[in-house]
């Protein structure tokens, strides 16, 4: 048979795909159907149960503190004379130290911790990002003036800050916003920077630079996004350690004054009256702040994962 | 906690008293240091004694000519005065009255129609050899009259204004020769009272210095400049408590005690003054402050059981004092001779105007709940201040009114006040001023249209009680629309900006602060108020001035004996109605809680520590 027969002879891609083996020609393996990088990162991301047991906290930690109080009526202005009642008809999770109801005041007390926890991480996010991004990628004297700023301020103690600035102005919820987001965006200055150090030397950036395209848009289009696993990861992490500040804060006695609420300084209010046996005014709001931290750190772990390149082709 | 003078007290509130070890040992003179028999128990020489300072309130100020920032029970009555003695000795056991025993003089003289007084001085010893004398006397005077406007205790027109002249006619006697006849009560109590002999040591201006000799007519302190430079170099010394254990000044006393060391955090180590010319002589070997920054962290070392022989047990901790009894604890609450109340700074650029009418005082006065607060947040421990003169311990000088609340708790009688001065009420919001004008229902002057009813309070912070009575106060002003913005600091930091001050000084941005302890009786042992409410006073911190409340006071210095109650009622009537401050419950000093292997402790009522009293048993 020439091999002009065997050309017209019928092809069975079994056997050809054997041919081709004996004759030491690579081939391609299973064929599979595959989506977008975000259903990937989707997938990898539910891939991690721990990640969808801390996804549903968060949302069951949204949903009670900013609906809650639309289905469970308390006032938390008005103090009253009912103070520490233990749990109990009318009063779930018992009144606190000036009367207020517990549970209604976990739910008001969330939504401050929730909002600084969330308001911090994007600020400080944001300015830390483009703060890091245009150091790293300028490089030279203006990296090296703008990281020592940043060293600057690590150099400080960051509680004791706190707590000159929290005594020096009213806390107020914006105020302490402005106050933990000035102290929480160094360290994604610093990350992101070290990102794009890498980054700028890659050649995709030599492209762009070649074909026109200035800093600004380097920067926006390529350093960034290809930084945006470490940027996302950290900001998870911010948010839980911003309630963390936020909690300490208050249980120096520098939180948000009354009648205003924060889980913090409601556990801080509660540790008075541990030797009382109160429970109900520690368990609680340490529970809830346990629970959101641990939370947010359990999605910041499966980001980081989803985001790995080498975790996506296993 | 707070000073002599008028002072200030830091609500521990938390309290101790050693209930019902009273000593037998006071007076009793004996520094011996063999063992003695008492009560069936061995009294043995030696221990330390570890005292709990009040929540946040540490000493910061050893000179014993202090200024209004510094004037505090904590400064003045338990730490100078350990080192310091003044030269009358105030509190009998837990009786508030004159103790000639433990004075430096002998009961003051008076002559020439009750215009001159003189003093005749023991024979006691500074720890440098010299005697306590009638020098001594003079240089105090010397500085007060150079330096009045720094001392928080100046009334003007009164001490030092009212004494002509003063001279030492021999070495243990001064004669005071005063511009009127005065009553002698008051003159002792209020005036005489604040005297501190200062040793030659001190008539410096410069350290390393010599001291001058008594009989220098060159020494510093006789003329007004030089007097003025002692107290510059004096205060910038005792700003620097780095140098406290270390400074050649400091370390002269006449006291029983001596400083050995002390920390900027506030942790002071005294030992007996070897020295000491007093008739009560230490028997414990050290006695130590410990400094706590919230009453809960106190009660902590306090429950351990190993840290503390003196300490207190907060209000929210009282469940617990069955088991500090079991641990060989006694519990006894400290009362003093005192009012409670917080200031209002009349002169603050924003809110002053709104302050100085008496309608907005009285509307905020029925805001506070003072029988549902002890109730609820002393749990009992404390009783109402409706007025200047305290009610407890039991005396003749408060009146019938001071026992009556003219302003109960009534959200509806405060919103009542402001809308017929013109206020319209906005609850849950803030009220603004809608009648300006000086009319009799109109806001009043200063008060433009559209003025908010809005106030900064800041609170001392660290005491459970003082933040949960706070916390009631801002809810029932929403009630009424005034918004009461809160804000906690260190019972330190609130004293020092809670200073008297005018509208255009920086220092003037407080309007509202709250030590949570008001005000001791002593060195003012006479309850007369010249020091608070007098225009100008140098405790007059909310800068309050009123003709008739100026004449009425002045009236109580110079009433004749015949008049001295009813001139005194007429005083705390104004007040009561016209409300300098806002009144508010006076807890027990402290709840607290002693050792019971610690005898001796009696409860000054005016503050004061005497551990030269205190010993051990075994």
């Amino acid at each position: 048979m020439s091999e002009l027969d065997d050309l017209r002879a019928p092809i069975d891609p079994q056997q050809e795909a054997e041919v081709l083996v004996d004759k030491g020609v690579p081939t391609g393996g299973e064929a599979f159907e595959t989506g977008s990088q975000f259903k990937l990162i989707l997938q990898t991301f539910l891939e991690n149960k721990l990640a969808v047991v801390g996804l549903g906290l968060v949302f069951a930690a949204v949903i009670f503190c900013f609906l809650g109080p639309h289905f469970y009526h308390t006032n938390q202005v008005t103090t009253t004379y009912n103070i520490n009642l233990p749990p109990g008809k009318g009063h779930p999770l018992g009144t606190d130290q000036n009367g207020y109801d517990v549970l209604g005041r976990l739910m008001v007390g969330g939504q401050s911790s929730l909002e600084i926890g969330f308001s911090v991480a994007i600020i400080a996010t944001l300015f830390g990002v483009a703060w890091g991004a245009v150091a790293g990628f300028l490089g030279g004297v203006v990296d090296t003036v703008m990281m020592r700023i940043v060293d600057a301020f690590l150099a400080i103690p960051t509680l004791l800050l706190l707590i000159y600035l929290a005594s020096v102005f009213h806390p107020t919820l914006k105020l302490l916003i402005i106050v933990i987001a000035g102290v929480s965006w160094l360290s994604p200055a610093r990350l992101v920077r070290g990102e794009a150090l890498s980054l700028r030397v890659r050649d995709y950036v030599k492209a762009v630079r070649v074909m026109g395209g200035g800093s600004r848009r380097i920067v926006a289009r390529h350093i960034v996004p290809n930084a945006i696993g470490t940027i996302v990861v950290n900001a998870t992490f911010q948010v839980a350690d911003a309630i963390l500040v936020m909690a300490v804060l208050s249980y120096l006695g520098l939180g948000l004054p009354p009648p205003a609420a924060n889980w913090g300084g409601m556990l801080s209010d509660g540790v008075n009256y541990v030797y009382a046996g109160y429970w109900w005014l520690i368990y609680p709001a340490g529970f809830a702040i346990i629970l959101t931290v641990v939370a947010f750190n359990l999605i910041g772990d499966a980001i980081r994962d989803s985001l790995e390149v080498r975790l996506q082709r296993r | 906690m707070v000073s002599k003078k008028v002072r200030r007290i830091a609500a521990a509130m938390a309290s101790t008293a050693a209930a019902a070890t009273l000593l037998a040992a006071c007076g009793s003179g004996s520094s011996s240091s063999t063992a003695t028999t008492s009560s069936g128990t061995t009294k043995v020489s030696g221990g330390t004694v570890n005292f709990a300072e009040g929540p946040g309130a540490t000493p910061n100020y050893i000179f014993p000519l202090s200024s209004g920032a510094y004037f505090s029970v904590t400064n003045l009555s338990q730490f100078q005065e350990l080192m310091y003695r003044p030269l009358y000795w105030f509190g009998q056991g837990t009786t508030p009255i004159i103790n000639y025993k433990l004075s430096l003089a002998n009961p003051p003289v008076f002559s020439n129609n009750d215009k001159t007084v003189t003093v005749t001085l023991k024979n006691y010893k500074w720890s440098n050899g010299a005697p306590v004398d009638a020098r001594d006397v003079v240089f105090w005077m010397n500085m007060l009259k150079a330096n009045k406007a720094n001392w928080a205790a100046y009334v003007p027109g009164a001490f030092p204004d009212n004494v002509v002249s003063y001279q030492a006619t021999g070495p243990n006697t001064v004669v005071f020769n005063l511009n009127a006849s005065y009553n002698p009560t008051w003159f002792t109590y209020n005036e005489l009272s604040q005297i501190t002999p200062m040793p030659m040591a001190w008539d410096v201006t410069a350290a390393g210095q010599a001291a001058p000799s008594e009989t220098s007519t060159t020494a510093p302190d006789l003329t007004p400049t030089g007097a003025q430079a002692v107290y510059k170099f004096l205060d910038a010394q005792a700003k620097d408590t780095s140098t406290y254990t270390t400074s050649p000044i400091w370390s002269v006393v006449d006291g029983p005690w001596k400083l050995q060391s002390f920390t900027s955090q506030g942790k002071a180590v005294f030992v007996p003054n070897p020295t000491y010319s007093g008739p009560v002589k230490p028997t414990i070997s050290k006695f130590v402050e410990l400094p706590f920054t919230t009453d809960s962290a106190e009660f902590n070392v306090l429950r351990s059981g190993s840290g503390l022989q003196y300490g207190y047990i907060p209000v929210a901790d009282l469940s617990q004092k069955s088991l500090l009894t079991s641990s060989g604890f006694t519990f006894n609450p400290w009362i003093l001779f005192s009012f409670n109340y917080w200031v209002v700074n009349f002169n603050n650029p924003t809110v002053g105007p709104i302050i100085d009418q008496a309608y907005v005082r009285q509307a905020i006065q029925h805001l506070v709940d003072q029988p549902q607060w002890i109730s609820s947040f002393l749990k009992g421990y404390g009783v109402p201040s409706y007025g200047p003169v305290p009610i407890v311990p039991a005396n003749s000088f408060a009146d019938q009114k001071e026992r009556n609340n003219p302003y109960p708790f009534s959200v509806s009688a405060a919103t009542d006040l402001l809308k017929s001065h013109g206020w319209t009420i906005n609850a849950n919001g803030t009220d603004t001023c809608s009648n300006p004008g000086t009319g009799a229902n109109q806001c009043g002057k200063g008060i433009a249209q559209g003025a908010q009813l809005a106030f900064n309070l800041q609170y001392a912070s660290g005491v459970q009680a003082t933040a949960q009575m706070m916390a009631a106060l801002k809810s029932a002003g929403a009630q009424a629309g005034i918004n009461i913005s809160l804000t906690s600091a260190p019972f330190d930091q609130v004293i020092g900006n809670a200073t008297p001050c005018t509208a255009t000084q920086a220092a003037c941005k407080w309007q509202m602060e709250n030590w949570g302890g008001g005000w001791v009786y002593a060195p003012d042992y006479y309850p007369t108020g010249g020091e608070l409410y007098q225009t100008g006073a140098g405790a007059n911190f909310g800068s309050y001035s009123d003709p008739k409340a100026d004449s009425l006071i002045a009236t109580t210095h110079t009433a004749p004996a015949s008049q001295t109650q009813s001139a005194l009622n007429a005083y705390q009537d104004y007040i009561v109605q016209s409300l300098p401050v806002i009144f508010q419950p006076n807890a027990d000093y402290q709840l607290s809680e002693v050792s019971s292997t610690l005898h001796g402790v009696q409860q000054n009522p005016y503050g004061n520590l005497l551990p030269e009293e205190w010993y051990f048993t075994k």
